[in-house]
């Protein structure tokens, strides 16, 4: 079963994947907690593949509800040059993705890795 | 086909830049550049030490006198509170000189005898600097802009360029970086570049403002080239900008139908 995981503890697992962010190229990153990590397993909606950000809409299932959160990354430019392609994430590829969540709670994040579960392959940071 | 074609004329303003260059003697610069670290302007005085423009209690130390240091304390002070907007999230405005100098994504440095046109693509931006002899225009046929007016000359395979009517910050439209620094519409900067290694750019600002800095302010950046082949895209910032700004400066997020996710929304 899908679900969504909103762990505090999770941020201590992974806490040695917080280090610096690339540098944001269009708004502050005020508005995400770079002390938590949420960890999304769900189904891809859609790749906005746009500028100033890449947007990936990740459908997860809520405590039985389905829930669409709004995954940030950062510039189509910079990310091709680090492997990411337009066609990196295909709608219904099931994916688990993690992101420094907003601070004010609500369904978005600002990308840190995901894991493809067909194959197991990774982008971003995973590790 | 309006972007194609300017894409091509780019294309080709950068190759035969590049031929020029070659033939008369300039510096090659050719390839794709980019700055080095996050995009804190003055990183030798930032503090903390690893503090990233836009973090709450992040500051530098530009030699500001007490008036403007003021200014720049009231700004950090919305940094903390999430109420200083940065301008270019509109994707309205350039981020202007010398904003320009401290952008992530990548650079290109177009580099002929009679100008250098130094394009950023984010923003994106473009400054231009005139090589060719020219004065400034005179005082009337000058208006402040957000990247204003620069002329320079070689100095050996060093590009020395003054930049001057510089438009001012009103009510933080233009900032330096995103912890809050401002300059004044006294601003005016001279830039030394060169190729300090085959791999590196890099290019030092001494910024003097009468209005607003004690002292002549000095700041380094640093461009590395990227790996051959490497390509520049066009950045369309208002292709998709769903970080809009309310009224009182909160930077939003909106959802796919354009509604605003944040719990808050002013």
């Amino acid at each position: 079963m899908r679900s969504l995981i909103l762990q505090m503890g999770l941020a201590a697992v992974v806490a040695a994947m917080l280090t610096s962010s690339p540098a944001r190229a269009h708004h502050s990153a005020a508005m995400f907690d770079d002390s938590r990590v949420v960890e999304l397993k769900g189904v891809v909606k859609e790749l906005q593949w746009t500028n100033p950000h890449v947007w990936l809409q990740v459908t997860v299932d809520d405590k039985g509800a389905k829930k669409e959160w709004s995954v940030e990354a950062g510039s189509p430019n910079t990310l091709s040059r680090t492997g990411w392609r337009s066609t990196s994430f295909k709608p219904g590829d099931a994916v688990t993705v993690r992101v420094n969540p907003m601070k004010d709670g609500s369904a978005a994040g600002n990308f840190i890795g995901a894991k493809f579960e067909a194959d197991g392959r990774t982008l971003g940071r995973w590790n | 086909m309006r972007t194609l074609t300017a894409l091509v004329v780019a294309l080709t303003v950068a190759s035969t830049a590049q031929a020029q260059s070659a033939a008369k003697g300039v510096p090659d610069w050719s390839g794709v550049w980019a700055m080095q670290g996050n995009t804190v302007f003055d990183r030798a005085t930032v503090q903390p030490p690893t503090g990233r423009a836009g973090d709450a209690g992040v500051r530098e130390s530009p030699p500001y006198n007490d008036e403007w240091e003021a200014i720049y304390r009231k700004n950090i002070e919305k940094v903390a509170a999430g109420a200083l907007p940065d301008p270019v999230s509109t994707c309205g405005t350039p981020h202007g000189f010398p904003r320009i100098m401290n952008v992530p994504d990548v650079y290109e440095f177009a580099v002929t005898p009679q100008a250098t046109w130094i394009l950023a693509e984010n923003g994106p931006g473009i400054l231009r600097v005139y090589t060719d002899g020219r004065s400034y225009p005179a005082k009337e046929e000058l208006w402040p802009t957000y990247t204003g007016a620069s002329i320079g000359h070689w100095d050996g395979d060093t590009l020395v360029f003054t930049t001057i009517s510089l438009k001012a910050s009103k009510d933080n439209d233009v900032i330096v970086d995103r912890t809050g620094i401002v300059l004044s519409d006294a601003s005016h900067a001279t830039t030394r570049m060169r190729k300090i290694d085959p791999e590196t750019i890099e290019a030092q600002m001494v910024i003097e403002d009468p209005k607003a800095l004690k002292v002549p302010w000095t700041v380094t950046k640093r461009y590395k080239k990227q790996p051959a082949g490497t390509w520049a895209w066009d950045y369309a910032c208002a292709e998709n900008n769903r970080n809009p700004i309310t009224d009182s400066g909160r930077t939003l997020t909106l959802g796919p139908d354009g509604k605003p996710l944040d719990k808050k929304v002013d």
